[in-house]
């Protein structure tokens, strides 16, 4: 991975790739004329989790778009496997996830998913492995329309599931899923990345820490960030403790709702302050941290 | 982009969408079917001179309103991010336009072909013969003109839908398509009107009138089609969710 646009990528993040990679040079893409990507430069060849973050409207659709082809740049080029992606040998190499549903009205959910195995040159029995991947198998003769919006999300996430390549631009899998289903995904998506890269894009910051190796933040249209996740530390780590029963150790603790919370330089301070609270008969409950140092990226 | 995938895939993309069509716009097609059967059935059954005269003129209506599946599948396939998907896997937007436009037709075929077909086995049981009069207004007029009038009414829809922010009920394009759909086949009447004030029009006449009508449809058609790569760009195809 190495950036043009984004100086804060050490060089020694730029891994062997496989060959297959996604290069952006210099892109400057939008709707219309109005141009919302500002000259973005990536390079990405390490098969892994890039979770894309950023405010509602910075451009993360934009930018998937642009990757999977559908938006051409105004200036710049995406190339994938080195070759321009307005080439069908770049094009079958990714799978792309929008961020609406994309189902087609009129057709039963196995109707769809085959509709869809056609396009991608899938088999008809990867319909059916799909179906007990995702397990959605009993929503097979439904229609999108007798369907809630987490088996929408589901059925359309199988999609990318039919046949593997090399990339997934997966533009918020997990939005309107409840959260166990959502981490049915995310397990999924992790197993798939094992090879593959995996672009990622969510609000979540929880989420982007959980399943994300490397982060690329978007701004305005620019890329602000592409970093490591570890790397990523926010200005300040506040420990949220919950207890079983009060304690005149916490007195000095602020509150937020049943938590005991405290300031610390960083999360390596944790277990001594949770060891000298237990060494006080306190009884906690659940200790987490409260502020997602991602957020600071939003800033 | 490339072509992104065999003949197959295409074939399959059009039976699909027809089929589609054919569910989505069920109440249209089987509204502009039975109606044109209707009144087909009653006209030849009235008398073989209304029928000749008459059945002609309507058939273009019946063919726009049963053909407005397709224009359904298309604003839908927009809105829910289908189209998307298509233009992600190497569908040109011109594809998809004609993908649009050949359901539209097969559609429009249907409604014209169940009508005319029927109709006429009344018309030809009731007694009635072959005139000059019915083979120019079912032959030359009605048929063609019903086709031209659905691909007029899918084209101009398709614009429309994609220039337009999305909108719903009797003022969005689908609601308003079919008066606009019908407008070359009015606009062939009132001439033909309009060239018989001063006295009656030969053969000839009208069938130049027909011949231009049609013609100029499909040039209005084909020039939108040709044009479809720089006036509707990829991202009017997206969806606006």
């Amino acid at each position: 991975m190495s950036t043009g646009s984004a100086p804060n990528v050490p060089d020694s993040l730029v891994p062997a790739g496989n060959g297959v990679g996604i290069d952006c040079r210099s892109v400057t893409a939008g709707y219309l004329g109005s141009r919302v990507l500002h000259r973005i430069s990536f390079r990405i060849t390490e098969p892994s989790i890039y979770v894309v973050l950023g405010p509602n409207g910075a451009g993360k659709t934009t930018l998937f778009r642009t990757l999977a082809g559908i938006l051409q740049p105004y200036e710049g080029e995406v190339q994938i496997g080195g070759e321009p992606i307005d080439r069908q040998s770049s094009r079958d190499r990714l799978h792309y996830l929008t961020h609406v549903d994309g189902l087609p009205d009129g057709l039963t959910v196995r109707e769809a998913l085959e509709f869809f195995a056609r396009i991608e040159g899938a088999q008809p029995r990867d319909v059916d492995r799909v179906m007990d991947q995702l397990e959605i198998r009993d929503l097979s003769a439904k229609f999108p329309s007798q369907l809630s919006a987490g088996q929408r999300k589901r059925v359309s996430i199988a999609r990318v599931f039919l046949r593997e390549r090399s990339i997934y631009l997966l533009d918020e899998p997990t939005a309107n899923l409840d959260p166990k289903v959502a981490r049915e995904i995310r397990e999924l998506i992790l197993k798939l990345s094992r090879e593959k890269i995996v672009l990622y894009s969510s609000h979540n910051l929880f989420e982007a820490r959980e399943i994300g190796r490397y982060v690329l933040v978007i701004k305005s249209g620019q890329i602000s960030r592409f970093d490591r996740i570890e790397n990523v530390r926010g200005s300040r780590y506040v420990l949220g403790i919950r207890v079983l029963q009060p304690s005149p150790a916490l007195a000095s603790y602020d509150h937020e709702g049943e938590y005991y919370l405290r300031e610390l330089s960083g999360p390596e301070e944790v277990p001594a302050v949770l060891r000298e609270l237990m060494a006080q008969g306190v009884q906690i409950r659940e200790a987490r941290e409260m502020e997602n140092p991602l957020e600071d990226l939003f800033t | 982009m490339s072509a992104p995938a065999t003949g197959n895939v295409s074939r399959s993309l059009l039976s699909l969408t027809i089929r589609r069509a054919s569910v989505t716009g069920r109440f249209f097609l089987v509204y502009g079917t039975a109606i044109s059967v209707l009144l087909g059935v009653l006209l030849a059954h009235v008398s073989g001179t209304s029928f000749a005269t008459s059945f002609p003129l309507f058939l273009p209506v019946f063919g726009v309103v049963g053909s407005m599946g397709g224009l359904l599948v298309f604003t839908s396939d927009r809105t829910k991010g289908v189209l998307e998907y298509l233009l992600a896997y190497g569908y040109s937007p011109r594809r998809l336009f004609a993908n649009v436009l050949l359901t539209t037709l097969v559609l429009a075929s249907i409604v014209v072909g169940i009508g005319v077909s029927v109709s006429l086995g009344v018309y030809f049981a009731e007694g009635h013969t072959v005139t000059s009069t019915l083979a120019i207004g079912v032959g030359i007029y009605a048929v063609p003109m019903a086709l031209a009038c659905a691909a007029f009414a899918s084209t101009v829809g398709v614009y429309w839908t994609t220039l337009s922010s999305p909108r719903l009920g009797i003022n969005s394009p689908v609601g308003l398509i079919p008066f606009i759909g019908i407008l070359p086949a009015l606009v062939t009447l009132f001439a033909i009107v309009a060239a018989g004030l001063s006295g009656p029009i030969s053969d000839r006449t009208l069938l130049l009138i027909l011949g231009s009508g049609m013609g100029l449809v499909a040039i209005f058609v084909i020039v939108l089609l040709v044009s479809m790569g720089r006036l509707l760009r990829r991202e009017r195809l997206l969806s606006p969710a």
